[in-house]
């Protein structure tokens, strides 16, 4: 519990209404996308960078744990409190505070939903790439912190490609403006791409300057049906090879598309080990036409049975809407889902997918795989019943095997949804020592009481929480 | 995993410590339902009172976290617990977008029922629970009075005093008794009428249907009602009723067969859309023509709840000239305008919110008119229209149709 004077002193830099400690509150912001939960001792809901600084002048005196939280649809438990301390939840700062059509960029608060920015802007012919499936439920704050991906990665690269200024305040309070609309600027280190990905531990995003592009007048989607798994992920680096980059492109295993089916009834083949929905997108309406028809011809060549391209936008939004709607409709099938997001060289994904069915049944627990193919990064899910203790403790070996296979194919832990709590314990084994150790060093020299989202990203140990046990 | 499995160790032990006082056994909420809530967060964009406050603990993720918490005793299911369920339109957008099919709008009205039998129930939500048990009607009028609306009618509904008749046009509470509502059983009789309907009306034999008693978790209470109304609509034996009101119809169409049983068998529920959209298909409608753009918000009770939503498009598109315009966020994808779930007697300055932002879709669209089924939507989306100093116009489509009626 906090003391009762700092309470008063937060609610003075925020207003009464706007920290929340009621024992209902604490349960509400104990969570994020994972089944991992524990209560803060206290939310503050800041407005403004300013009422930030004054936060953290309080928690940075007092040591108290800081940590940031959006929209809390993470899956690394990145935004769970397992330090107590204050939740700074961003969620009142969702104001759009400028788009610059000329530059092409758009200013937002951190707590701006995703969808949300890429509507305006798209209604102005604009265009926000960055597309994670919980793209409703997420906000830009979060996904600079997580450096969040999306489908269309492949073709239009991650948040980081997109960030060109930040607005951050750090442990101590200090407000920083790093990068601009400058598109070239190596004035000094890229502080920008420090705090991309830093997952709240080196300071807190409060404002992003984000680029935009035209937005692509055309798109194409088509459907590949695969009878063999081993088929669909071969036929994704045939169509890479040919130069066409689609801009999406997802795949789905016989597991992920029977979930589907079951919650939505969109007409799914439940026969077939794969599919994989694939996009071509661009300005030039004949050239979206041939590079799906390449795409399409590739996966007919390479054993599909069948693909089908959606003939119109309601078609194309039923296969997104099956998509985005995966991992809920996984809830069908167990209590718990250990959701990972290991990437590996292209080529390798057709070993790794063989390798997660192994480790599937070496320990008897269902595991549904899909992801983004295209760039290597796979979801495999583990589903489980967290209350069965022997399901738990093997879902949690099974996690181990998945990571370890990643590395050994030359991948990683995480391609898109960060280390947080749940990948922590197997950083070394992914970084190395001293590599781990450098970034120990960046940590320690930005938050040096160690109050920003304490115990998240470094293995657990040594070095100890510096700031007050509270 | 350390720190994982510590703090769901630490969970567990909270168990053990909470107070006796718990809402272990919620009725008819197991615990499958609460835990398929993957808290994907997906509910919490859809909702129009999470985007207003911007708030997890007033999200149905949040709700849900804390029905779970009260099921698992780690919560004292007192006032400040029950607080948090009430600012809540019950417009069911959260059930109707979740993909783990967690049907989140029966959580809610579970767990009302379970606070109002603990006598939780905030005193507002209480005083007209009263009002409606003594008066029969959410105003606390005197109930024999139930035709006021029609006294400035040219001449006296002929549905009035009818002791039989093939169908009964139940008005509802907010058009009998509220001034502002008056003009939607007056254009709705008058068409009645043109169009030559065998109707009548149960003045003051019509008692509340017993919605707002179910939204506030009272549905025992409203069995009387059910029962009463069921029986005077029999008397006349009428084979059909037809409701301007969506929150009637939508009670008398779910609720009502749970309690009357067999005694329903005959009867037909129809919303007025579906049965003026009949008419005009018989020909008994004549509707002459309308240079005007409208949207058309489908209400809660009426679309995603009960699944009504061609009929109303259809009635709107037979009437030459004027143009149907659909907002951002039409049939089940509706945004609620913000006064369902009892919350306009609960916190009226959230519907301002709430109202707000439904009125900035509608002003997207560039419509002249806003039109909705549902007298509770209308005077919600008016109020904010003339806050907003909008000039954009907010009707009944029962207005609508008499306004088209070519006498």
């Amino acid at each position: 519990m906090l003391e009762q004077t700092i309470i008063a002193e937060l609610e003075h830099v925020v207003g009464e209404a706007n920290v929340l400690a009621s024992p209902e509150d604490l349960i509400c912001y104990s969570y994020d996308g994972t089944f991992a939960e524990h209560r803060p001792d206290v939310i503050v809901l800041p407005r403004t960078p300013e009422e930030i600084s004054k936060v953290m002048r309080v928690a940075y005196r007092e040591g108290i744990p800081v940590v940031p939280r959006g929209m809390a649809s993470g899956l690394a438990a990145g935004s769970v409190p397992f330090s107590g301390g204050i939740t700074l939840s961003l969620t009142r700062m969702n104001q759009i505070l400028e788009i610059d059509a000329v530059n092409m960029t758009a200013a937002v608060e951190a707590g701006v939903i995703t969808a949300y920015l890429q509507e305006v802007v798209e209604a102005q012919g604009l265009f926000y790439p960055p597309d994670p499936a919980s793209i409703k439920q997420c906000s830009l704050g979060g996904n600079v912190a997580c450096n969040a991906g999306g489908p269309r990665c492949l073709k239009y690269g991650v948040t980081a490609d997109y960030v060109m200024g930040l607005t951050v305040v750090l442990a101590d309070g200090r407000i920083i403006h790093a990068g601009g609309k400058s598109i070239k600027n190596v004035t000094g280190y890229n502080l920008v791409q420090l705090f991309v990905g830093s997952e709240g531990t080196l300071g807190i995003v409060a404002e992003v300057l984000v680029r935009l592009i035209t937005k692509p007048q055309y798109v194409q989607t088509a459907l590949g049906i695969f009878p063999r798994l081993d088929d669909a992920s071969r036929a994704v680096n045939s169509i890479l090879a040919t130069g066409v980059v689609p801009a999406t492109l997802e795949m789905m295993d016989e597991t992920a598309i029977a979930c589907i089916e079951e919650a939505m009834q969109l007409g799914l083949p439940l026969d077939k080990e794969a599919i994989l929905i694939l996009e071509a997108d661009g300005n030039d309406e004949a050239a979206v036409l041939r590079e799906i028809e390449i795409i399409a011809n590739i996966c007919r060549q390479s054993g599909a049975s069948e693909v089908k391209i959606a003939q119109d936008e309601a078609e194309r939004a039923d296969l997104w809407r099956a998509r985005r709607s995966l991992l809920p409709s996984l809830a069908r099938r167990a209590p718990n889902q250990l959701l990972e997001d290991v990437t590996v060289p292209r080529s390798e994904i057709p070993e790794m997918v063989q390798r997660v069915k192994q480790i599937s049944h070496k320990y008897n627990l269902p595991v549904v795989i899909f992801g983004h193919a295209g760039d290597g990064n796979l979801h495999p899910t583990i589903l489980f019943d967290k209350r069965d203790e022997t399901q738990w403790a093997q879902a949690q070996q099974a996690v181990g095997d998945t990571f370890a296979a990643a590395v050994e194919l030359g991948g990683t832990l995480s391609g898109e949804h960060g280390v947080g709590v749940l990948k922590r314990d197997y950083m070394e084994s992914a970084l190395g020592f001293a590599s781990l150790e450098v970034q120990r060093q960046i940590k320690q020299g930005l938050d040096p009481k160690n109050i920003l989202n304490p115990g998240k990203i470094f293995p657990a140990g040594p070095p100890p929480i510096q700031g007050r046990q509270l | 995993m350390g720190g994982v499995a510590a703090g769901g160790g630490e969970r567990v032990e909270d168990m053990t410590d909470a107070s006796q006082e718990s809402l272990a056994g919620i009725k008819g909420i197991s615990e499958e339902e609460y835990l398929h809530c993957i808290r994907c967060g997906l509910c919490s964009y859809t909702c129009p009172v999470y985007r207003v406050l911007v708030t997890e603990t007033f999200s149905p993720r949040g709700r849900v976290a804390l029905i779970r918490a009260a099921g698992q005793a780690e919560v004292d299911p007192g006032k400040n617990f029950g607080d948090k369920f009430y600012s809540c339109t019950l417009c069911a957008a959260c059930s109707q977008v979740c993909p783990s099919g967690v049907k989140v709008d029966e959580l809610l009205l579970g767990i009302r029922e379970e606070l109002a039998g603990r006598d939780l129930l905030p005193p507002a939500l209480a005083h007209l629970s009263r009002t409606i048990r003594e008066t029969h009607n959410i105003s606390g009028e005197d109930n024999t009075v139930r035709l006021i609306w029609s006294e400035n009618l040219e001449h006296p509904p002929i549905g009035s005093g009818r002791e039989t008749a093939e169908v009964v046009y139940f008005v509802g509470c907010v058009g009998s008794f509220f001034p502002r509502s008056y003009a939607i059983p007056q254009a709705f009789v008058q068409t009645l009428e043109t169009a030559g309907v065998d109707y009548a009306l149960l003045g003051g034999n019509e008692w509340c249907c017993g919605y707002p008693l179910l939204v506030n978790g009272l549905p025992s209470e409203a069995e009387e009602a059910i029962r009463h109304n069921v029986a005077r609509v029999r008397a006349t034996g009428a084979s059909k009723i037809v409701f301007t009101c969506p929150s009637c119809y939508h009670i008398w169409k779910h609720t009502y067969p749970q309690i009357a049983g067999s005694e329903m068998d005959a009867l037909e529920m129809l919303h007025a859309t579906e049965f003026l959209a009949d008419l005009i298909d018989q020909g008994k409608l004549h509707l002459r023509e309308m240079n005007q753009t409208v949207t058309y918000h489908d209400p809660c009770d009426l679309g995603r709840k009960s699944k009504v939503y061609e009929a109303p498009r259809r009635v709107l598109q037979s009437i030459p000239g004027l143009t149907l315009v659909e907002m951002s966020d039409n049939r089940e994808n509706s945004l609620c305008c913000g006064g369902g779930g009892n919350l306009e007697t609960y916190e009226a300055e959230l519907v301002t919110a709430l109202s707000a932002r439904r009125l900035a879709q509608a002003k997207q669209t560039g419509a002249q008119v806003i039109v909705s089924a549902c007298q509770q939507c209308e005077r919600t989306l008016a109020n904010a229209s003339r806050q907003q100093r909008a000039r954009l116009r907010v009707l009944d489509i029962t207005e609508v149709v008499w306004k088209a009626t070519e006498l």
